[in-house]
């Protein structure tokens, strides 16, 4: 069925086809209309779950946790600081393995406050352990969150998963969205029980662990986590077997056959990109566009074999890791360094901070730049700010 | 290889991942001084581990000391009236006093 969704209702929706069971949430704007909507659900016996209502973000996880660990289906929405918040607790999802599906509305993190988008949320939580999707839209919201629980939940993974979307760009923003049948979606996601706690056989989990032990269970972890890439994708086929619509696994290709400068981005980026490549391709320039769908685990592998072969990379950051610069572009040239030919020089952009609006034209605009510093022969900077006078 | 570990870290309650751990670092254990203990159970209260309970046997009530909890602080040799708990060196493992 066809409806007009924004972000959040589309959450709302995904959320009661996926069946969750548990949703700890504390109010944060603008994740807050995911979390009023779903209670409606339950209120209206249209969902069957507990809302657990908290005193913070902190807590909110720590009862995600609790839930997963007893074998329910949690949900947690939050975003900006309630993310910040909650890292601490991050951190124990991921070591103890536990499928929590949590949807991120990424906000720029204060100070200064600010609520409008960026991905400075999500990057800030890089090295969680946390399996991280970034969604282009509305549709991708909903399926990616469906796509998540069973990538979560699968036997070889068992690791949290945050499914990203932009404040007021997506959540917000109503968009049209084909939903599901729900019959389809149980099909796609059975419910999936698996208590970590026994009262049969009492164990404690989160036990103190010595040097002879940690670092195995960190390999373990890691591992898991390297692995899920390649579950991701069986996912996506799957999901697309059912909806007829796939999200390309880890990574969405975008006109790359005969691409010589490509565009790398993540998030609603993706989008304006896409346009961007079919203006510049109807003026006979050969662009492309590598969308990253999976930021954690970085497809690092892949995107290696998708750029080494182009003239010119040009990666779009919409976060800034001070003192480093976008965590993208830092991932996109740390996989193409290394044995082999000479790989392609990465231009790295930081843009669209704090909602500051990145259009089609300020990207042709940045693709004009790029190409002006390829005919001059200049060597990319480590990054650049875009739109700072 | 990495070791085989449950994927939910966990392990039975009181003890460290896989196995007690305080066996490991203690460098002394009481032991129970034949003929003295008297099983009154004042020891019991002291002891900040738990490692110590009375057990009923065919004889009565018999002090039992669980080795796998005990991290060797003597405070239940200082504490019995009775003197019945003597302190004795940890010789474990080829490496001499800390196995
Ligand atoms: S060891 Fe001493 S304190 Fe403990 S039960 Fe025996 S007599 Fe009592
Ligand atoms: S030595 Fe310390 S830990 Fe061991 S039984 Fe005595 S009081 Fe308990």
């Amino acid at each position: 069925m066809r409806q007009l969704l924004n972000g959040n209702e589309a959450t709302a929706i995904a959320a009661r086809l996926a069946r969750v069971e548990v949703l700890a949430s504390y109010p944060i704007t603008p994740a807050a209309p995911a979390m009023e909507q779903i209670v409606r659900f339950i209120s209206e016996g249209k969902l069957k779950a507990k809302f657990i209502r908290v005193e913070s973000d902190h807590s909110a996880l720590a009862a995600a946790v609790g839930a997963a660990l007893a074998g329910a289906r949690p949900l947690v929405v939050t975003n900006s600081q309630g993310l910040a918040y909650m890292s601490e607790v991050l951190y124990h999802a991921s070591g103890l393995r536990l499928p929590i599906v949590m949807a991120v509305v990424n906000r720029g993190l204060a100070a200064p406050h600010t609520r409008f988008p960026d991905h400075g949320d999500a990057i800030a939580q890089e090295g969680s352990g946390w399996i991280q999707l970034f969604c282009e839209n509305n549709q991708e919201v909903l399926d990616t969150l469906l796509q998540a629980y069973r990538l979560a939940e699968d036997e070889r993974v068992r690791l949290p998963v945050m499914v990203h979307y932009e404040s007021y760009i997506q959540s917000h923003t109503r968009e049209v969205v084909e939903v599901p049948a729900p019959e389809t979606v149980d099909k796609f996601l059975p419910l999936h029980r698996r208590p970590a706690l026994d009262v049969d056989n009492p164990q404690a989990v989160n036990v103190v662990t010595g040097p002879d032990l940690y670092m195995d269970y960190k390999y373990r972890q890691d591992k898991a986590l390297q692995d899920s890439q390649e579950v991701l994708c069986e996912v996506d086929t799957a999901y697309a077997e059912l909806t007829g619509r796939s999200w390309g696994g880890t990574l969405g290709v975008y006109r790359l056959d005969g691409a010589e400068h490509i565009f790398v981005t993540m998030g609603s980026l993706a989008s304006t990109c896409r346009e961007v490549v079919d203006m510049l391709r109807e003026d006979g320039l050969p662009v492309g566009l590598l969308k990253v769908r999976c930021f954690r685990p970085f497809p690092g592998e892949k995107v290696r074999s998708l750029l080494k072969g182009a003239r010119t990379v040009t990666v779009l950051d919409k976060n800034i890791v001070y003192g480093s610069g976008g965590a993208l572009a830092r991932e996109v040239r740390a996989s193409l360094y290394g044995p082999g030919p000479e790989g392609p020089f990465v231009y790295s952009y930081i843009a669209g901070l704090g909602g500051r609006d990145v259009t089609s034209e300020d990207v042709v605009r940045i693709y004009q730049m790029v190409e002006e510093k390829v005919k001059g022969n200049q060597e990319p900077l480590p990054y650049e700010w875009y739109g700072i006078e | 290889m990495a070791k085989d570990l449950p994927v939910v870290p966990s392990a039975p309650p009181g003890t460290m991942a896989l196995k007690p751990v305080a066996a490991a670092w203690r460098e002394r254990h009481p032991q129970i001084i034949e003929g003295r203990c008297n099983a009154c159970g004042e020891c019991l209260y002291f002891c900040p581990e738990g490692a110590l309970k009375l057990k009923e046997t065919e004889k009565g009530k018999e002090l039992e000391i669980n080795l796998d909890f005990c991290k060797g602080c003597g405070i239940c040799a200082h504490e019995c009236q009775r003197q019945a708990l003597r302190m004795v060196a940890e010789y474990t493992g080829p490496q001499g006093l800390l196995g």
